[in-house]
């Protein structure tokens, strides 16, 4: 198999998060121009210099509700013609962010794009987020409807509990998963959950949605866009900010095609280990090498699920480790996997928080949350359908 | 026969057999003519072989099978289902065939005390007049 000769080819010069609220004050279209304008301006960029956008325009809700560009997403062709450019690079493939940064990266080193926005965009729609009015269960959705099986939220409950019933594990271990989450969350300026940690008996107090999962092991909708802009590494060595090198990414797509929300425990775990296998090969190191693991939580067991499949603890023990504090943020030299707060602690943003905390970390920005690590991991999705990116703050 | 106001299925190419034998309650599986496996549900080709021309036969299956994993579902995400919350909704992989898996509600009722590998038996829920879905009951034997 041949190098990945875009390794460490391609770095993130500038950022911009939006503030993550329930209802954005402003259309998603216009949170996404403000957004997108500030990344922009801090990579030190203008924006007549952008000649290349892509991002992942994915709606993820099952409910009933209308879906229109600029409204309820927003793609790379909206946001360059609102912007006022035409690029020589756009791109909507459809997944979970590693898709539109692997087109990015793979635009720029191929030089059809010198400076890309990458940018995700996701919005809370009036009425419940999974409601659906279909009277009819038409294409593959005749699979599941007619006998009550719906959602994704029924999905990961089955998956869950698959795995509750291997491990034996403990009725409501997730609740130390989301009060982490929550308690990084609380201290991002951002976060739709600032200052709002959350208690394991708030936790307990919120209703059961499919057993074993509860409200806040869900991520809670809302309105939000973040923005990352991608140049060469020679490029990004004249701009203001230390690159973030981009080492290696993969996406992955179950092997089977099942029921729709079916989600079989083992198919997670057997293709999420290929995802983690290829993106380690791509990168030229090993899982051990990744000082910085972020793992997407947009249900709180993919944290154990995406735990296991780094290394971090053998099949079945994430629980175990979670529940002993072994993630907490506050414990010098933790693994801090949702240091990002995740989306249980931002809210829906869908891969974003994960990414934006490696970034912050490699780049030196983050703050009081500032490590010295310089190999990072962002994990987004399910380990069997969604991606990971490694992020190094020098190349190599 | 009972009348709900759940979703009703839309038969189409790949799935007017499968609708077809669960209006008469029986359970019948897509089956691929060039390798002899089932697909639950059929796609346009088999990915069990590959073939791209895999002329599925809607197969009756024993409707036996175990639970793989099992959820309550509490809130009525759908039309119709305002009275049937909670319920067992169950994860059944079919005794025919290993990753064969389909779901169903499980219709001894949502206190049913369940454990991986629990066997259970088909069973048939009148969703619309000449509209019936699979679901499930344990095992007598």
């Amino acid at each position: 198999m041949s190098e990945f000769a875009a390794r460490n080819q391609v770095a993130i010069a500038g950022y911009a998060q939006s503030p993550v609220s329930r209802r954005s004050p402003m259309s998603l279209g216009a949170l996404t121009i403000q957004t997108t304008r500030e990344a922009i301006a801090d990579a030190g960029l203008a924006v007549s210099d952008i000649d290349g956008f892509t991002t992942t325009p994915m709606f993820p809700s099952f409910g009933s509700h209308s879906a229109e560009d600029g409204v309820a997403f927003v793609t790379a062709n909206w946001l360059a013609q609102h912007l006022g450019v035409i690029p020589r690079f756009m791109e909507n493939p459809q997944g979970q962010l590693p898709a539109p940064v692997a087109l990015a990266v793979n635009a720029i080193h191929a030089g059809a794009a010198d400076y890309v926005v990458v940018h995700r965009a996701l919005h809370n729609p009036v009425g419940r987020y999974h409601n659906s009015t279909e009277q009819e269960a038409r294409g593959r959705e005749q699979w599941g409807m007619p006998q009550g099986h719906f959602g994704p939220i029924a999905a990961i409950a089955l998956a869950y509990n698959e795995y509750v019933q291997r491990y034996d594990v403990p009725e409501n271990a997730l609740a130390s998963v989301v009060t982490e989450a929550r308690k990084n969350g609380a201290r991002l300026p951002w976060s739709y959950w600032a200052d709002k940690p959350l208690s394991e008996e708030a936790y307990l107090a919120a209703p059961v949605i499919n057993d074993p999962i509860r409200m806040f092991d869900c991520d809670i909708p809302v309105d939000a866009v973040a923005t990352f802009v991608l140049t060469s590494a020679e490029r990004a060595r004249d701009l203001p900010h230390k690159p973030v090198y981009i080492s290696s990414y993969t996406e992955m797509l179950p092997k089977r095609r099942l029921i729709p929300s079916l989600w079989p425990y083992d198919g997670i775990m057997e293709q999420g280990q290929q995802n983690v296998d290829q993106l380690c090969q791509r990168a030229g190191v090993s899982v051990e090498e990744i000082d910085y693991l972020q793992v997407y939580d947009g249900f709180a067991p993919l944290v154990y699920f995406w735990m296991e499949l780094t290394g971090l603890c053998g099949p079945g023990e994430a629980h175990q480790m979670v529940s002993e504090g072994g993630i907490d943020s506050d414990r010098a030299g933790s693994p801090a996997v949702l240091a990002s707060g995740g989306s249980l602690g931002n809210g829906r943003v869908h891969g974003t928080a994960q990414m934006l905390e490696c970034y912050l970390q490699l780049s030196r920005r983050a703050g009081e949350r500032q490590r010295d690590v310089n190999m990072a991991m962002a994990c987004q999705g399910l380990p069997n359908s969604g991606g990971a990116v490694v992020y190094s703050s020098e190349k190599y | 026969m009972s009348v709900t106001d759940r979703p009703v299925p839309v038969p189409d190419a790949s799935s007017a057999g499968y609708w077809e034998a669960t209006a008469r309650h029986e359970l019948a599986i897509a089956r691929c003519s060039a390798c002899h496996g089932f697909t639950h549900p059929p796609d346009t080709v088999c990915i069990r072989c590959g073939s791209i021309e895999p002329r599925f036969t809607f197969e009756p299956v024993s409707g036996r099978g175990i639970v793989k994993s099992w959820t309550v579902v509490r809130q009525a995400l759908l039309p119709g289902f305002e009275q049937d919350v909670p319920f067992l909704l169950v994860d059944v992989e079919l005794s025919e065939q290993a990753g064969l898996r389909i779901t169903g509600r499980l219709l001894d009722g949502v206190d049913t005390a369940l454990k991986l590998g629990d066997k259970v038996q088909v069973d048939f829920e009148d969703i619309a007049d000449g509209v019936a879905c699979p679901a499930f009951r344990l095992a007598t034997s």
